[in-house]
């Protein structure tokens, strides 16, 4: 048996194929709309293309879950509960939820629907996750990219529903569902509109050589010529401070634990997520077969090469994240 | 493994792009004195052809509203203005025209951009892209375009009628391959024989003016 799930990203169908080819388990995709949290111009599922997906992802044995994962406003739900209603009608075999109305509504109306908690939710100990389970049935958490190894041990060992971790991709320093800076620079909200840094606030210039980003009225960073650039992030901004320009948060970077495969499963995960429904097909046929081998490798005790997907990090470069860090 | 700063590695380049970027030098350059004459009957065929070929793309395309994109490629000696909306259109500019947004790398990466066989956002991080103007746009057009599977030779292909049904395509490919081994010496003194033709039409336009 396998010692972990893998969990790939789709932002389009074509996405979605080139991930299955490539050897997922799961893909999780979003419909086209602000009832998820990658809600990019073009991207996403309509009703129709996810039916499709899933018919693809179904007739190859593998699973399809639908993010809905952004907090609804007061009174206006609808779209939320449509995109659980349509999720289910499709033939997804999860949803993946934060918000507590709409685990609540998804609980009562679709008691058949296996319900998954977002990392949206940022639920990081076992009395909040044992509510979500025991409230609303939730049979699997995503646990927030702000944990260690040893608080996933822990963690996992005091519940009694499955933990999923990421694996590769964006490296979101912040705890999720609960980050302000995007929603301070744009006042479009990545946990109400579902979009981080929205390309409609983001600008690039040219001065001379350099390369800088901005984002609503803030520049966010000044690449020199050559150096690797980033996503337009306040959290991975290099300000000035004192006459010294750093990075305050985090730099421009991406998570890359593959080499805590051994970690992760002594510490009782049981699926390993990809971040990165916004990237192209291209990226995730690359990153998904490169994760598919280190797995299978990792399966049968061979060593494996937790270094192969270094040419599409964000700034050139990766990071084991909270995984293996000390906090300063 | 603590925090890791990668090598950075150009992105791959196969011959069979090599070859088109020396053809759409030379179809540009050869172009330019008769301004859009010669190469704007084509330019209309291809796209009406892709939107025959890929409506779901175009739609998507349509859904961005009225705005020009320009796709400049670095390597070549000029660019071209994309239209999106409902009447969509491609034409070759002086890469000074002014759009609603400019991406700017090589040919070759452009074409694996529209092709679906690059990551954008890992070339962006490379600066082997560039982006200026609307970022909300281009993300919107990369995200069209990477959600069908555009294939140029599939596509365009169809443009050649019953010669597409001809078993040419392996041999040319395999062609390719060797050009492509043999590039230093078949093709750069080509690129440098054409950059000679460049740079004289080049003064030719600085005495016009």
């Amino acid at each position: 048996m396998a010692s972990f799930e893998l969990i790939c990203p789709a932002g389009t169908l074509a996405a979605l194929r080139a991930a299955v080819d490539a050897g997922a388990d799961s893909v999780y995709v979003g419909f086209r709309d602000e009832t998820n949290a990658r809600n990019f111009p073009g991207l996403n599922f309509s009703r129709k293309e996810l039916a499709q997906g899933v018919a693809y992802a179904h007739a190859r044995g593998k699973q399809v879950f639908v993010a809905i994962n952004t907090y609804p406003t007061a009174g206006n739900a609808g779209a939320w509960h449509r995109a659980v209603d349509d999720a289910a009608d499709n033939g997804a075999d999860a949803v993946i939820l934060a918000d507590l109305g709409l685990l609540d509504y998804a609980a009562r109306s679709r008691p058949k629907l296996r319900l998954h908690l977002s990392v949206q939710a940022s639920a990081a100990n076992p009395e909040a996750i044992g509510l979500y389970r025991d409230a609303f049935g939730v049979r699997r958490v995503v646990l927030p990219r702000v944990l260690t190894i040893n608080d996933i041990a822990k963690l996992t060992s005091e519940i009694d529903i499955d933990t999923e971790v990421f694996v590769f991709g964006g490296m979101c320093p912040m705890a999720e569902g609960r980050c302000s800076l995007s929603s301070y620079a744009t006042g479009r909200s990545p946990n109400r509109n579902g979009v981080c840094s929205p390309a409609s606030h983001v600008r690039y210039e040219t001065r001379g050589s350099k390369l800088v980003s901005r984002l609503g009225a803030f520049t966010i960073n000044t690449f020199d010529e050559e150096e690797p650039a980033g996503y337009p992030t306040l959290c991975k901004g290099r300000f000035t401070t004192h006459d010294k320009a750093s990075y305050l948060f985090e730099e421009p970077t991406s998570l890359n634990a593959l080499h805590l495969l051994p970690d992760l499963k002594a510490a009782g995960v049981k699926a390993l997520k990809i971040e990165g429904r916004q990237r192209g097909k291209a990226y995730i046929a690359e990153v998904v077969s490169a994760c598919r081998l280190a797995l299978d490798r990792f399966d049968r005790g061979l060593p494996y090469d937790a270094t192969v997907l270094d040419r599409v990090t964000e700034g050139g470069k990766d990071t084991a994240g909270a995984y293996g860090r000390a906090w300063r | 493994m603590d925090d890791r700063a990668n090598t950075r590695r150009p992105p791959e380049r196969t011959p069979e792009r090599t070859i088109e970027t020396v053809v759409a030098r030379l179809g540009l350059t050869l172009a330019q004195p008769l301004g859009g004459r010669l190469i704007q009957p084509v330019l209309d065929l291809m796209i009406s052809t892709l939107a025959r070929r890929h409506p779901d793309a175009f739609e998507r395309m349509a859904e961005l509203g009225e705005a020009d994109l320009l796709v400049d490629p670095s390597d070549l000696p000029a660019a071209f203005l994309l239209h999106v909306g409902q009447k969509p259109s491609l034409r070759v500019v002086e890469r000074s025209t002014v759009a609603t947004a400019r991406v700017r790398g090589a040919f070759a990466a452009l074409l694996d951009l529209f092709e679906g066989r690059i990551d954008g956002d890992a070339l962006f991080f490379s600066r082997d892209l560039t982006i200026e103007g609307d970022t909300e746009l281009v993300v919107g057009m990369r995200n069209a375009l990477d959600g069908e599977d555009f294939d140029i030779a599939e596509d365009f292909g169809s443009l050649f009628g019953p010669l597409a049904r001809l078993p040419l395509r392996r041999p040319l490919t395999s062609l390719a391959g060797v050009l492509g081994n043999l590039h230093e010496v078949l093709l750069a003194p080509a690129l440098r024989r054409l950059e000679q033709v460049e740079r004289r039409l080049g003064r030719l336009e600085e005495g016009k003016r």
